[in-house]
């Protein structure tokens, strides 16, 4: 009993302290773009000549990561759908580098025959004025196949996504 | 008169059926072909396995009890390539990794020749697939053959055109 007043102005304090913490951490959070809905533009890769499975692989990828991150709304290139969705965020991709690399090579050296490759993304809105670009590079330098490194581009790709736009799940 | 050319006409008849037979099985019975569909199914999990086969207009991949369908009409591109895969499997490669004396990596020379078949399309909403597939070699060209003869559209020439033109 004695003890009473002390806990309780312990207890006072550190709430104060958590609630001042967490008001500083959301201060130092950016804003977030609204996002009704995310399209993934067709890969681009004009200039680099990249195969057609890694162009696919880099495709699918990245729409299967959006969604698992939270993008209730992933639209494909093309699709009808998106065409009355609001706040529509496109990501148009540009390969602008890569390099084939070899499984073999990495797995009987583990230090040659990294693949890797470096797309330019740039996030627009419908009327294409650009909202965020980056350039994402997607690296397999261990373990997989050569398609891993598609993996590898859309995980950082989409954590972009994620960081940058909150979906509002409105159609 | 008529009994021994009615004796030699049966062989005859007989013999050209089997051959017209013959001819025409390979186009009644569709080739199926066992892959690996890496991505880009709808409904279909990553590195499913299955049996592919191109049946009345449509790419068909069955993967145990799940079926999926692509019209080969809708499909816009196909493309082959190869590449290559560990002898062992995954697991048998990445426990030899452990392996003394650098035996892992010894067994990782050994690898095999696949193919990739690479499959573009837009479905009914106009929205873009694209679809990924190892396969034994030689036997992804004869799908891609099979899937332009039954209306797929391609922009790259398969491996007998390149021969009419060389």
């Amino acid at each position: 009993m004695k003890h009473l007043p002390k806990v309780g102005a312990l207890l006072c304090m550190s709430v104060v302290f958590s609630s001042g913490l967490a008001l500083c951490g959301g201060k130092n959070q950016p804003t977030k773009i609204k996002a009704g809905a995310i399209q993934v533009a067709m890969i681009q890769s004009d200039e680099t000549p990249v195969p057609a499975e890694f162009r696919v692989a880099l495709y699918e990828n990245l729409i299967r990561q959006l969604e698992k991150r939270g993008f209730q709304q992933v639209y494909r290139d093309g699709d009808r759908n998106a065409a009355n969705v609001a706040d529509l965020v496109v990501l148009h991709s540009t390969v602008q580098s890569f390099k084939p690399g070899s499984e073999k090579a990495r797995r009987v050296t583990t230090v040659a025959g990294a693949t890797s490759i470096s797309v330019h993304c740039q996030f627009t809105n419908v009327e294409g004025q650009p909202l965020i670009e980056r350039d994402v590079t997607g690296e397999v330098r261990f373990f997989g196949g050569n398609l891993r490194a598609t993996y590898d581009f859309a995980k950082k790709a989409s954590g972009i996504a994620y960081e940058n736009f909150s979906p509002t799940h409105s159609k | 008169m008529t009994f021994r050319s009615t004796k030699t006409f049966v062989p005859v008849a007989l013999l050209a059926a089997a051959i017209v037979t013959t001819a025409a099985s390979p186009q009644q019975i569709p080739r199926a072909v066992k892959v690996v569909q890496l991505t880009g199914l709808p409904g279909m999990k990553e590195n499913a396995k299955g049996i592919l086969s191109v049946e009345n207009g449509d790419l068909h991949f069955v993967h145990g009890k799940a079926i999926s369908d692509v019209s080969a009409s809708l499909i816009q591109d196909v493309v082959t390539g190869s590449d290559s895969q560990e002898a062992v499997g995954k697991t048998v490669g990445i426990i030899s990794m452990a392996a003394p004396y650098g035996g892992g990596r010894f067994l990782s020379l050994f690898r095999n020749k696949i193919d990739t078949l690479t499959v573009e399309y837009r479905d009914a909403d106009g929205a873009f697939h694209g679809a990924i597939f190892t396969m034994p070699v030689g036997t992804a060209e004869e799908i891609k053959k099979e899937l332009i003869a039954q209306g797929a559209h391609t922009f790259s020439s398969t491996s007998a055109d390149k021969e009419q033109k060389q």
